[in-house]
């Protein structure tokens, strides 16, 4: 499920996707000069606001007019434009492989097509995994023409990591220890709990998106009779009997898995949507990530 | 309630051992589909807030195993049998005599009375206990052992099941003989020391009927105890039946008229639609009223009919089927055939030649030589005449003339002289005897007046036991008659003519004339009769032929043939008659006769039971059991079908996934 000859982005998408642009509630700094205005005050033509003239300040950026009007020295300051570190981290666990289109297709899509907005706007794009090795960081991707290589690079993302969600968002952040936006690609089912890997990215001062991938056969499970439910991951073994009132509990604990992940990235300054795999990439980016103000 | 294992014990075993089966099975959970999901994450999360009552839980998973177990269980208590409501049988011996008379055909309780006995008879074998033993009799007016003792139910019920109904009358009489054979075996053997007498088995009587039977005097019930009488019907069950129905020439030669009589044995005043049907076209129909208790009559005008075969129908709607038809036939008219053995008799000849004889008779004149002929001696041995009228003549024996001659196959008129034999004696000779009286009753005497009738010669005579005087004088009978191994023997104790003379001026009144006309239509009446006789079905019917092949045929109303060979005295008896309708008979191929059966018995047709009276058995009165309801309600059916029950609820709990 992993592979599939349709492309991964359609050219349709990825004509959308060209007019937007990645919006970081935060302005970070980034180490290069990129198209973006940082709090940061620099070189740019955008004027920023004014501040008293102190002594060593660069006289080039003396507002002369003011001081003919007011006999202040006043510098003016200018915006400086930079560059935004994108990080998006996949969850690539066994769990995601479920789903038509799977869950982990699903968020390799969404993975490129936030990638490629950010690639167009010359930031600084790196998708990784939870379970991505501590010495082989993924690729750092900047500029529009360095698609391909993340197409390549999220093509040959695999299912099968067994890392936990805690252990993997750990590992991402002790090698990225910059700031930036950092979108968090999973489903949330981990038998520890998702709160841990969460706090981490909290921690990091990031600007943290948890998008939480469920396919349409979790939402909604369609079975029938007596089954034994064997866990992807860990072979864990569920018996149950399907019955109406196991389907409302089911249902009742999807439910509050969801309200609790949801009040869980509020009250911490994240922001997080459902993603369910049927909703086309399309419509996502387009409506639901823009509400957010993920993207513009 | 009782339990009738329906299973031996070796086959318990296997039975029992499919519960713990189906509860290893469920446990085994072989059942279970092993499912690859994501994550049981969730669902282990839904099921720990589950488990919270998980006793209830569990209960409620294992709904399906509640209900199987509870389906078998249902299905075991089925084999088990459980009964309730049961009279208990006394006794080890059982006989039940079962009614399939014609009234047994009446359908006011069940498919018809008869299928209502045995329904109450299967109630009581299924009741019986594995050492006793019953016997089953049916009776009619004839009793008939259908099963002998036996302790199997399933040959008691096959031989009861193999009872039919007959059209027969009813008489217990016989049934009870049978019935104490066994039970009083002393009653049939000589004297007590005989070895053969066995010994004496008490038995339970079970009397299933409808009660419509004569009381059965003169019999004593011995080991025959207790005896119970179950009525089998309605009380107050409404029935018309035709108890009669006749056809009569009229007083016009040809014209045939029908008579029919219908008793009303109801309540109520009915009025029945009667409709005629002669070889299955309807030719006549009226209306009747019949009063409650009463009956009415009606009569068809016939017309000319030659011949032919009558049906009635009465149209009454009541319970009882069988008598609500009736069945004539008239005979295609054959002439009798007369001889006359005289030396000469004018007014004898002339009164048996008029013209209303020659339709009746067919008259062969001889003289006396005749009877040394061998011609004569053979048509009176093969019984070729009606009647044989020897003129002061008798018939002499071939071989020896000592002996006296023998008599011929015919009915007798002997005119002066006595019969050969030493049956018929006479005194001495009287001149001019008195006539003192005659028998007007007799046929042979209708409309005769012999007031002024002079003899002039004659013989008193003494007549045989069970003869008839016809005319007494004060000298002794004149004329009598009397019978003879199926035929009768007239005789005449004076001359008509004699040497000449006149011996009696009674040849020119009127009276002569009627009297050889009575003679024709009495003694020289055909075998066969213009109008068919009928009998009561069950009873065997006498025929008589006129060419007396070795057998003739018979064709039933179901248009079955019946050879029916020829028996003593020339006569065909034909036993098979339990069908009510017309018979045919066929003699070489050619339909000489028909008789029908009719029912035409009040008994039968009055279905009313009378349970409040009892029936009398010699000097015992056994009371009617009302409402003794014999019957064992049988569990099984009941539990099979709740089980079914829930075996469709279990499918709708499977399919629905509903618990509780």
């Amino acid at each position: 499920m992993s592979t599939t000859s349709v492309p991964l982005l359609s050219p349709e998408l990825l004509a959308q996707l060209e007019q937007m642009e990645l919006v970081s509630r935060k302005v970070f700094r980034g180490r290069m000069k990129g198209e973006r205005r940082s709090k940061r005050k620099g070189q740019s033509v955008e004027f920023a606001d004014f501040r008293p003239y102190v002594a060593g300040d660069d006289l080039r950026f003396i507002d002369w007019n003011l001081y003919a009007r007011l006999e202040k020295l006043f510098l003016k300051m200018f915006m400086e434009e930079e560059d935004l570190h994108v990080y998006v981290l996949i969850d690539a666990s066994m769990s995601m492989d479920f789903g038509e289109p799977s869950k982990l297709r699903y968020a390799k899509q969404l993975a490129g097509s936030l990638g490629f907005v950010g690639l167009c706007r010359a930031d600084r794009v790196k998708i990784e995994t939870l379970g991505q090795p501590l010495r082989t960081p993924g690729p750092v991707l900047r500029g529009r023409r360095n698609l391909w290589r993340m197409l390549d690079y999220l093509d040959g993302i695999e299912a099968g990591e067994t890392a936990t969600l805690s252990e993997g968002v750990k590992n991402f952040c002790l090698r990225n220890p910059g700031k930036g936006i950092v979108v968090l690609i999973s489903d949330l089912m981990d038998k520890h709990g998702y709160e841990d890997a969460l706090r981490y990215l909290v921690a990091r001062q990031m600007d943290a998106y948890v998008i939480h991938v469920l396919s349409a056969e979790e939402l909604e499970p369609d079975l029938k009779g007596d089954l034994r439910l064997v866990d992807s991951e860990d072979s864990d073994i569920a018996e149950i009997t399907i019955s109406v009132p196991l389907l409302k509990r089911y249902k009742q604990t999807l439910a509050a898995f969801i309200d609790g992940a949801r009040s869980f990235c509020m009250k911490r300054g994240m922001a997080y949507m459902l993603a369910q795999n049927q909703l086309p990439v399309e419509q996502l980016m387009g409506n639901y990530l823009r509400q957010r103000g993920l993207v513009r | 309630m009782n339990w009738n294992s329906l299973l031996s014990p070796w086959l318990w075993a296997p039975l029992l051992a499919v519960p713990p089966a189906v509860i290893m099975l469920y446990f085994l959970k072989l059942k279970r589909q092993p499912l690859e999901v994501p994550s049981t994450y969730l669902w282990l999360k839904s099921i720990e807030d589950l488990h919270v009552n998980s006793l209830w839980q569990k209960l409620r998973q294992s709904l399906l195993l509640f209900l199987q177990l509870l389906i078998l269980l249902l299905a075991i208590i089925a084999l088990l049998n459980p009964t309730w409501q049961e009279q208990k049988l006394s006794g080890n011996h059982l006989i039940f005599l079962v009614d399939n008379s014609a009234s047994m055909g009446a359908t006011d309780v069940g498919p018809n009375r008869l299928e209502e006995a045995k329904r109450q008879i299967n109630a009581l074998i299924d009741e019986m206990t594995s050492d006793s033993e019953a016997m089953i009799i049916s009776f009619s007016d004839d009793a008939q052992v259908e099963q002998n003792f036996t302790s199997s139910r399933r040959q008691l019920r096959e031989r009861l099941a193999s009872i039919q109904l007959t059209n027969r009358p009813t008489s217990l009489a016989e049934a009870l003989q049978v019935a104490s054979g066994l039970a009083n075996p002393g009653q049939a053997a000589f004297d007590s020391s005989d070895q053969l007498v066995a010994e004496p088995v008490p038995a339970a009587l079970y009397i299933f009927s409808d009660g419509r039977f004569p009381e059965v005097r003169n019999f004593a019930l011995g080991n025959l105890d207790p005896v119970k009488y179950v009525p089998i019907g309605e009380p107050d069950a409404a029935n018309i039946g035709i108890v009669s129905f006749t056809t009569q020439r009229g007083e016009k030669p040809g014209q045939l008229q029908a008579f029919a009589r219908l008793e009303n044995y109801g309540a109520t005043e009915v009025t029945v639609e009667l409709t005629l049907l002669r070889e299955g076209n309807l030719i006549d129909a009226s209306q009747l009223k019949v009063p409650p208790g009463d009956s009415a009559a009606t009569a068809f005008e016939l017309g000319e009919i030659e011949a032919g075969a009558l049906e009635l129908r009465a149209a009454t709607g009541d319970k009882l089927a069988i008598d609500d038809v009736a069945y004539a036939s008239i005979n295609p008219p054959q002439r009798s055939k007369v001889l006359l053995i005289t030396p000469g008799n004018e007014p004898l000849q002339f009164a048996l030649a008029t013209t209303r004889a020659e339709q009746l008779l067919e008259l062969t004149i001889e003289p006396v030589d005749y009877l040394k002929a061998e011609a004569y001696r053979n048509q009176a041995a093969a019984g070729a005449f009606d009647l044989v009228i020897y003129d002061r003549c008798v018939p002499v024996n071939a071989q020896d003339a000592t002996k006296p001659g023998e008599l011929p196959q015919a009915n007798t008129l002997f005119v002066g002289v006595l019969p050969p034999g030493d049956a018929w004696k006479a005194d001495a000779k009287v001149d001019i005897p008195q006539i003192i009286d005659t028998d007007r009753s007799h046929p042979l005497m209708n409309l005769i007046e012999m007031g002024n009738v002079l003899i002039y010669e004659g013989t008193p005579l003494k007549p045989p036991p069970g003869s008839t005087v016809l005319i007494d004088s004060n000298a002794g009978p004149m004329f009598a008659i009397g019978p003879r191994e199926g035929f009768e023997d007239a005789v005449l104790g004076f001359e008509i003519v004699g040497e000449g003379h006149y011996r009696t001026n009674w040849w020119f009144q009127q009276g002569f004339p009627v009297f050889a006309m009575n003679l024709v239509n009495y003694l020289g009446s055909r075998q066969v009769e213009a109008v068919a006789g009928s009998s009561t079905p069950g009873q065997p019917v006498a025929l008589r032929s006129l060419v007396k092949p070795d057998k003739i045929a018979v064709i039933t109303p179901a248009q079955k043939r019946m050879e029916v060979p020829r028996g003593r005295q020339n006569l065909y008896t034909f036993h098979d008659t339990q069908q009510l309708g017309v018979y045919r008979v066929l003699e070489a191929d050619t339909e000489t006769q028909r008789f029908v059966v009719n029912l035409f018995d009040g008994a039968e047709s009055d279905i009313r039971t009378r349970p409040d009276q009892p029936i009398k058995i010699g000097h015992t009165d056994v009371a009617g059991e009302s409402g003794w309801e014999v019957s064992r309600r049988d569990g099984w059916k009941w539990l099979l079908m709740l089980a079914l029950g829930v075996l469709l609820f279990e499918w709708y709990v499977y399919n629905r996934r509903v618990y509780l």
